[in-house]
């Protein structure tokens, strides 16, 4: 078994409906995706990579730039937003400038991905992503030989931080499918200190998610959180570097999706001082 | 467009539709350079590469560095490169030799953000009478490219593979012709053969040193033997990994051989027992770089004898064509001995000693 980090939420343990508790999450089966930024912080003015990857424990191979893949691909920085340039089939798929200091937040949604899984492999991914209402709906439909027919959309995003950070800057939601939003700016944080997300489905609160949070440096340090009935859940991280804060949603297909199942792929990086960076710039 | 990249976007459109998980950049390249030889080539991204291969080992995972520095490391971690990257004949699995290479970087405005890649080359040997070949590459989960290069005039095969999955045993017939003995002789031959001629200045110049040492056969043929006795040795039994010496002492040390023997013709004519055992030593050297040679191409296990006799007589072959190509050039001279030294000898192995020198020095740099 795999070290697992106690979780401790304070501010909303009474509204957090999931574990805060040791978390040992088993060997993923399922792929992540998320996007990796050449640099967290880059000086204001400079040029940074928008790497997007898939893998499993932060460890992510390259995925180049698509254009047939791509549903959404932006850049918030400031009041407006900007769709993310890149090359076709390059590695950056994006390449944006940090143009002015503060926060800058970058949006991927791919376009819907048809898998298919056999029913050992999909009960298993069920399971370690915290599925359990399409567990039960599966049970529902009874037993079933063939392949679970699947179309998966990868919601990623990324918080970068160009010059000093600000109160006044922060995530926002970017009208992903299935989105995660940090409640507080990152970069105005620290290791130790207690950091909360809000998740979204179509714009909703999705409550009851299982959310994961694994750490660069040390990926066997993994917390992990149901989100409460709003849709909330808060996590301390206990070491800095870059983190990959994620969930999965799934819904049974709609009608015409030639699928059984749709699934939504949320996640979230940042860089997070270590506590004593923090407590030395204070 | 061309037809080469509307071929590439119909199997990238293929691919979209069939396979399950976003692709990657890794690419693999499977070819066949020389009967009963083959090369996996790797590209892929090298912060990836060596972020499994250090969770392999179960080390703690480096962050950023340069090209020079992953290169550094995945070389580090060779043995664990190999055991997550599988070729297989017939079922059973081959054992290659590694080889790290930087991917170049484009002159781009991107260059800046755009992380450095990383290109390994797996070299071994066919088995004879293999059937089928399957490869399987652990390194990487997105779905990735497996090309393979015919080397009969069949066409190129691209298929689709998923990190970690193996491949389906591809027919090997449709891609490498099953070469005779006598295929393989004529090949090893020529390969030899080119090692000197054109290809081996170093060698050019040193058997050039032996010709202008005497005008007569007796000493020539003396020295020619004794060269030729002792690189078979080595030769042999460098291949047969019975004796082993850096190439950062062989190189500079072949360089130093061509020095002695252009200066020793310049002092001395007459032939001394020394002078043939130095030869013989400096032949024990040059072996060992021909071994390396061999060792490169990739030496079919099955064919092992033949390749190795063909190769060395190719070597022989290139040599003699060298003496007799001299001997034509200075005939002429050779009728008046005083003037062919004069003239021919002393020059020609200043000439060769200086150069000698010169690659000794920026061997011993290099190295």
């Amino acid at each position: 078994m795999k070290p697992a980090s106690r979780v401790i939420s304070t501010r909303l343990t009474a509204l957090a409906a999931g574990i805060l508790a040791i978390a040992a999450v088993a060997p993923l089966g399922a792929h992540d995706f998320w996007i990796s930024p050449s640099a967290f912080r880059p000086k204001v003015g400079g040029l940074v990579g928008i790497r997007l990857l898939v893998g499993q424990e932060m460890i992510g191979d390259p995925v180049p730039r698509d254009p047939a893949a791509i549903k959404r691909f932006i850049l918030v920085n400031g009041p407006g937003e900007k769709p993310v340039p890149g090359r076709d089939d390059s590695d950056p798929a994006g390449i944006i400038r940090a143009d002015a200091p503060g926060l800058l937040v970058v949006g991927y949604q791919s376009l819907p991905r048809p898998i298919e899984l056999m029913p050992d492999k999909f009960g298993q991914y069920l399971g370690e992503e915290g599925l359990d209402e399409i567990k039960v709906l599966l049970a529902g439909r009874g037993a079933r030989s063939g392949a679970a027919r699947e179309v998966f959309s990868r919601c990623a995003k990324t918080l970068l931080l160009s010059g000093e950070p600000s109160e006044k800057d922060q995530d926002r939601a970017l009208g992903l499918t299935f989105e995660i939003v940090a409640e507080q700016n990152p970069y105005l944080s620290a290791a130790g200190r207690e950091l909360s997300f809000a998740l979204s489905y179509e714009g909703k609160p999705r409550a009851g998610a299982l959310v994961i949070a694994i750490n660069q440096r040390d990926p066997s340090t993994k917390l992990s959180a149901r989100s409460d009935a709003q849709g909330r859940v808060a996590f301390r991280f206990p070491t800095g570097g870059a983190w990959l804060v994620k969930a999965v949603h799934m819904i049974p297909a709609r009608p015409g999706s030639n699928a059984d199942w749709e699934s939504f792929w949320a996640s979230l990086t940042f860089d997070l001082a270590d506590a004593h960076v923090a407590t030395l710039s204070r | 467009m061309s037809r080469c990249t509307a071929v590439l976007c119909a199997l990238l459109l293929a691919a979209r539709a069939t396979y399950a998980h976003e692709i990657g950049t890794t690419r693999v390249v499977i070819s066949f350079p020389a009967p009963g030889a083959y090369v996996v080539e790797i590209t892929a991204d090298a912060s990836a590469m060596l972020a499994r291969l250090e969770a392999a080992a179960g080390q703690r995972r480096s962050g950023q560095m340069s090209a020079d520095e992953y290169q550094r490391h995945i070389e580090a971690l060779e043995s664990e490169f190999l055991a997550r990257a599988h070729v297989a004949f017939d079922g059973v699995a081959s054992r290659p030799e590694f080889q790290y290479v930087q991917e170049p970087v484009a002159a781009s405005p991107d260059a800046a953000v755009t992380p450095p890649g990383a290109i390994v080359r797996l070299r071994g040997a066919v088995p004879a009478n293999a059937r089928s070949i399957a490869w399987q590459y652990d390194l990487t989960v997105a779905s990735y490219a497996l090309t393979i290069k015919s080397a009969t005039a069949g066409p190129d095969r691209t298929v689709w593979l998923e990190g970690g999955r193996s491949s389906e045993a591809l027919t090997l017939t449709e891609y490498a012709h099953a070469p005779s003995r006598l295929e393989i002789a004529a090949t090893y031959f020529v390969l030899g053969f080119t090692h000197i001629l054109p290809k081996g200045l170093d060698h050019i110049l040193f058997v050039l040193g032996i010709f202008l040492f005497s005008r007569r056969v007796k000493p020539m043929l003396w020295q020619v033997s004794a060269f030729t006795v002792a690189h078979s040795i080595t030769l042999g039994l460098t291949l047969y990994g019975l004796v082993s010496l850096s190439p950062t002492i062989v190189e500079p040390l072949i360089a130093l051989s061509i020095v002695y023997v252009a200066v020793e013709n310049i002092v001395t004519a007459e032939l001394k027992p020394w002078r043939v055992a130095l030869v013989f030593a400096f032949g024990l050297l040059h072996g060992m770089g021909f071994a390396g040679v061999l060792r490169e191409l990739g030496l079919p296990r099955s064919e092992f004898l033949t390749g190795l006799v063909t190769f060395n007589a190719g070597v022989e072959a290139g040599q003699l064509t060298i003496i007799a190509i001299a001997s034509l050039a200075v005939f002429h001279w050779t009728t008046n001995r005083a003037r062919y030294r004069r003239l021919i000898v002393v020059p020609g192995s200043l000439l060769i000693a200086l150069t000698g020198l010169y690659w000794t020095v920026e061997r011993l740099q290099v190295w």
